[in-house]
């Protein structure tokens, strides 16, 4: 892998580094480290990354080690909070309706935080992000049933949930 | 779009049967507020996804520290080989330099006297040469007194007859 490569394949995953960093982290200084530390690693085995067939894939397994990694050394949690609070949509048409919207929004962001890991960086992946299942499963090192076993239960605790606090306010 | 192909690729999404580009399709369907209808919760979750995806992380700073980790190996070759070139260039115009003065100095100075230290008995002769010929010089320059005194004295004596035939 040349320059040009890194810059036109490799840099371009930046934002997506970062956000999945994010969701492990739920810290914004460490998941620039992290999203750093990644590209580091990238261009100092550049020479191997030529029988890498997925580089997308590849470097955010690199993002999802060093996080886990990170997560093991401070002997805590990880939140998975972005932690950043959300843009308003701009076609929300009144103050009333962006504040819900923003609630609403959080109310997602605080549901998915709660899930247990494996299910939260699935869901991430699959939904935010757009990955293939294949590519899932390489990120992660997970089988393919494991990856939509934690799909369908993230997916599904998301929807039972929105439900219940849209009927009762839970 | 039709509300029952969108209630289709639900069924299929909570089964985790959508493929991407179906996903991609109920992201933009709830994307649009007027589609919220009796799924308020559901919009705000594709939205939410719609949302974060959308993000762009902008920070000046990190950019600069990734763009080091990537040039610094050139820039510190180029940096090096321009170094070394440099002085390169310095120790040949020195050498240069040295050389031309060597030679002038070779060419001003006699060769004989050029280093006899090395054989003191050359040295020893050639000093007796030096001084021979200071020697010499000094006995040239107490002729040349003498006839000057001569000169003198003959002047004194057209001045001063008298002198002259007095002693007579």
């Amino acid at each position: 892998m040349d320059l040009e490569a890194f810059q036109h394949r490799v840099l371009p995953l930046k934002s997506k580094l970062f956000r999945f960093a994010m969701r492990l982290l739920g810290n914004d200084d460490e998941a620039k480290d992290i999203v750093q530390e990644v590209f580091a690693r990238v261009w100092k085995s550049r020479l191997e990354m030529e029988n890498i067939r997925n580089w997308d894939a590849w470097c955010m397994r690199i993002a999802r080690n060093l996080s886990l990694d990170r997560i093991r050394e401070n002997h805590r949690q990880s939140t998975g909070l972005m932690n950043d609070g959300f843009d308003v949509l701009q076609e929300a048409p009144s103050p009333h309706d962006r504040t819900e919207l923003r609630e609403s929004m959080q109310q997602v962001e605080k549901i998915i935080a709660s899930l247990p890991s494996k299910q939260r960086q699935v869901i991430h992946l699959r939904d935010v992000e757009g990955f293939s299942y294949s590519e899932i499963c390489e990120i992660l090192d997970l089988d393919m049933n494991q990856v939509k076993v934690n799909l369908f239960r993230a997916r599904n605790t998301l929807r039972e949930r929105l439900i219940k606090i849209n009927a009762y306010g839970l | 779009m039709d509300s029952k192909r969108i209630e289709q690729l639900l069924e299929k999404y909570w089964a985790c049967e959508t493929s991407v580009e179906e996903e991609q399709v109920l992201r933009e369907y709830f994307a649009v507020p007027a589609n919220d209808g009796s799924m308020k919760e559901l919009a705000s979750m594709f939205r939410y996804f719609d949302q974060q995806r959308r993000k762009e992380m902008q920070d000046p700073a990190l950019d600069a520290r990734i763009h080091e980790i990537v040039r610094p190996k050139r820039a510190k070759l180029r940096r090096l080989l321009h170094n070394s070139i440099r002085i390169a260039a310095g120790i040949v115009v020195l050498m240069v330099a040295v050389w031309f003065v060597r030679s002038e100095i070779r060419q001003t100075t006699p060769q004989e006297l050029v280093d006899t230290y090395s054989d003191p008995e050359l040295a020893f002769e050639e000093t007796k040469k030096a001084l021979l010929m200071i020697s010499r010089s000094f006995g040239t320059a107490e002729e040349q007194a003498k006839k000057i005194n001569l000169f003198n004295e003959a002047q004194q004596q057209i001045q001063d007859p008298d002198v002259g035939s007095g002693e007579d």
